[in-house]
């Protein structure tokens, strides 16, 4: 049977209360719904907590791990998450050292693929600061990270208010000084500060100056830096 | 706002690997502390395939030096300028605040006196420090002769501090950059050394240079062996408790007679950082790796040569060899090791499970028994040819790899490190405070588990 799920934690997790006992089941997001007979899985919150609990106690690190897995922004990531769930309530307990298993393997993978991205973008996100001093940054990431890395940024500037807005989903994480929170952001317009050309124009500078030609290696500066991740840097505009 | 033109000198300047800015292209690696993240960050990448990392730049290029590779000494025709240290400060925070950068990495060439320019240091790195309560990373280059005071007043204001070594023998230093002397540069390392030891004592909170101190070898414009160098680091990491020692392959930029006219391949310096690797990580002695008097061989890796010259130990069965020994298999790095050592508990493994678990077995199948099978060459001569460098496509890929700048890195510990680290000690958690120049303790002393130790696998730390 398949199984729909509305992409929460709490809908997930219902979701794998009505799938677990079946051998066939193959749980996707809402949104890819396949022809022919499907479960929508309406979220109910106190069973899923009791699951939740119910899975905090056989593995401690398991609900954040189902965290990250929702975020990911892959084809079948819920079906991942729900086999490497189904085998720790299976064997009750953690499994994610049994990594010649396929469905420990492939959540590993999936949870590596999110976790490289946060890394990245903790260095990738370009803020510019608005007339108001307020800092802006557009991005456009795999996975649906936006609020990890606004929780980053809130500890590194903690006195600047900031928009981290994720312009594919859009969606926007704001820190506004004291709260931090999420909204749904079409599209932002920004009144620059008077400094922020000039700023630019040195953080260029510096990114031509510290190359060195001779050395070239694209393919290399391509693989550490997508082409897809260039379009919100300030030295690539 | 400093000006563009003086950005550009002052950073054109800092980027050659033979001056006083360098300490190892692009791998310098930040390890913030304060507000920085525990792991160090890219934050952009050039053509040239290097990681942004650090606001790296002179704070002057006026020098009173004649280093004979330096493209900034004093007789130089090359266009000159000092920034301010508020320049420095002000650029610093706002590239930091627009997420350009993790950190500072501020050098100078001896503008006037060692102690003026070593006090024009000390004032950048105060202003950010205090006036801009600045908590990001930040790398001082000490100046060899400055006033020991200065020395110390700076070290409580920065993460790390570096004096590079620059050529491996007294003889050669002398030769090449005749103001300098490795006593000059030994001393206020071992000064740091001492007060940091004196700051933990008194202190059980703040910081005295909490990412240590570095150094910097140029390879290849003097005459010594592979073998020498990798000596000198292990001396450096056990006596000197250094985090890293960065090695740079010589590259022409200045015409001179005592000085090779060609380039060091990257080859070389490469096969040192593999080596530099193994001591660090692998639990290999210097005299292990490099036999007294040779050159790494540039056709094999340094630990494939290691057991090329020891086929006795080998092929060790993967379901049963300790994690020590799995780390001397060519091919098997600390990653791999370590998952091995963590699926072998739930079932043994064949040669399909560790290709499932990418575990590359190019190298590592002439090495290794999986179950008792063997899918290697069937002699030693064999395997020599497959193994050396012509033989293998994988070289000009592997070495693009291994330059990847170490993200992982807190102050010199990497993942291979943690994770080795971590699974070595089985789980034993706190070697609290640990961590100065022992092999492996700062790995030990990021994670706590096992479990710990999985998550930086599958998550961040
Ligand atoms: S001290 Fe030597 S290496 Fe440093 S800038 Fe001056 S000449 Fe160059």
């Amino acid at each position: 049977m398949i199984y729909l799920t509305d992409g929460t934690r709490d809908g997930f997790l219902t979701a794998f209360l009505a799938a677990w006992g079946d051998e066939e089941a193959v749980l996707l997001p809402k949104n890819k719904r396949p022809l022919g007979p499907c479960v929508e899985i309406v979220p109910d919150p106190k069973r899923a907590q009791k699951a939740l609990c119910r899975f905090r106690e056989l593995d401690g690190g398991c609900m954040r791990e189902l965290d990250r897995l929702l975020r990911c922004g892959d084809e079948g990531h819920i079906q991942t998450a729900f086999r490497y769930l189904l085998l720790i309530a299976k064997r009750g307990g953690p499994v994610r050292g049994m990594l010649s298993h396929p469905d420990v393997l492939k959540a590993e993978q999936a949870l590596r693929r999110v976790a490289h991205e946060i890394d990245r973008m903790k260095g990738f996100v370009r803020f510019s600061e608005s007339a108001s001093g307020a800092l802006y940054a557009p991005l456009s990431p795999d996975n649906d990270i936006v609020d990890i890395l606004a929780r980053h940024f809130q500890k590194r500037l903690p006195e600047y208010p900031f928009v981290l807005h994720d312009v594919k989903r859009k969606k926007a994480a704001v820190w506004d000084g004291e709260h931090l929170f999420l909204a749904p952001l079409e599209k932002a317009e920004v009144m620059l500060s008077a400094d922020e050309d000039g700023w630019q124009t040195l953080w260029k500078t510096y990114y031509s100056a510290v190359n060195i030609p001779s050395r070239e290696r694209l393919r290399q500066q391509r693989g550490y830096l997508p082409v897809r991740y260039r379009k919100f840097m300030t030295e690539f505009q | 706002m400093i000006s563009e033109e003086k950005l550009k000198i002052l950073t054109e300047s800092a980027k050659y690997d033979v001056s006083c800015s360098s300490s190892g292209s692009g791998r310098t690696n930040g390890g913030g502390m304060g507000n920085a993240a525990p792991a160090g960050c890219c934050h952009s990448f050039t053509p040239d395939g290097r990681c942004i990392s650090l606001l790296k730049i002179l704070l002057s290029n006026r020098c009173i030096y004649s280093c004979r590779y330096c493209p900034n000494r004093a007789d130089a025709d090359v266009p000159r300028a000092s920034a301010t240290p508020e320049e420095i400060a002000e650029l610093t925070l706002d590239f930091y605040k627009r997420n350009y950068i993790e950190g500072l990495f501020l050098s100078s060439a001896v503008e006037k006196t060692p102690d003026f320019t070593m006090e024009r240091l000390l004032a950048a790195v105060r202003l950010l420090r205090t006036k801009y309560r600045f908590h990001g990373y930040i790398h001082l280059k000490g100046i060899p002769r400055a006033d020991a005071g200065l020395v110390s007043e700076a070290a409580k204001y920065a993460d790390r501090m570096s004096y590079n070594l620059e050529l491996p023998t007294e003889a050669s230093l002398k030769l090449l950059a005749p103001q300098k002397s490795t006593e000059s540069l030994l001393s206020p390392m071992r000064q740091l050394v001492k007060e940091k030891a004196e700051f933990k004592e008194e202190h059980k909170k703040g910081h005295f240079l909490p990412a240590g101190q570095t150094t910097q070898l140029i390879v290849g414009a003097s005459p010594e062996p592979d073998s020498r160098i990798v000596r000198l680091s292990e001396a450096l990491y056990h006596k000197m408790g250094l985090k890293r020692v960065y090695y740079s392959s010589y590259v022409p930029v200045v015409q001179d007679s005592l000085l090779p006219t060609l380039p060091v391949g990257q080859l070389r310096e490469h096969r040192l950082y593999q080596a530099d690797w193994l001591l660090r990580f692998y639990g290999f002695t210097a005299e292990e790796i490099a036999p007294e008097g040779e050159n790494l061989p540039l056709e094999y890796d340094p630990k494939c040569a290691w057991a090329l010259r020891n086929p006795q130990c080998f092929p060790v069965e993967v379901n049963t060899a300790p994690l020590e020994m799995l780390l001397r298999v060519p091919g098997i790095g600390g990653r791999g090791a370590y998952k091995i050592t963590e699926a072998r508990r739930y079932a043994a493994l064949d040669f399909g499970d560790l290709k499932r678990m990418r575990i590359v077995l190019k190298r590592a199948k002439h090495f290794i028994t999986c179950k008792g099978k063997y899918l290697g060459a069937k002699d030693e001569r064999a395997v020599k040819g497959l193994l050396a460098l012509g033989a293998r496509q994988d070289e000009a890929r592997q070495m693009s790899l291994f330059d990847e700048p170490e993200r992982w890195s807190l102050g010199g510990a990497d993942s291979a490190g943690v994770l080795v680290g971590a699974a070595i000690l089985g789980g034993a958690g706190s070697a609290g405070g640990a961590g100065e120049g022992r092999m492996l303790s700062p790995a030990v002393w990021l994670l706590g588990t096992r479990e710990t130790a999985l998550a930086a696998l599958t998550g961040e730390l």
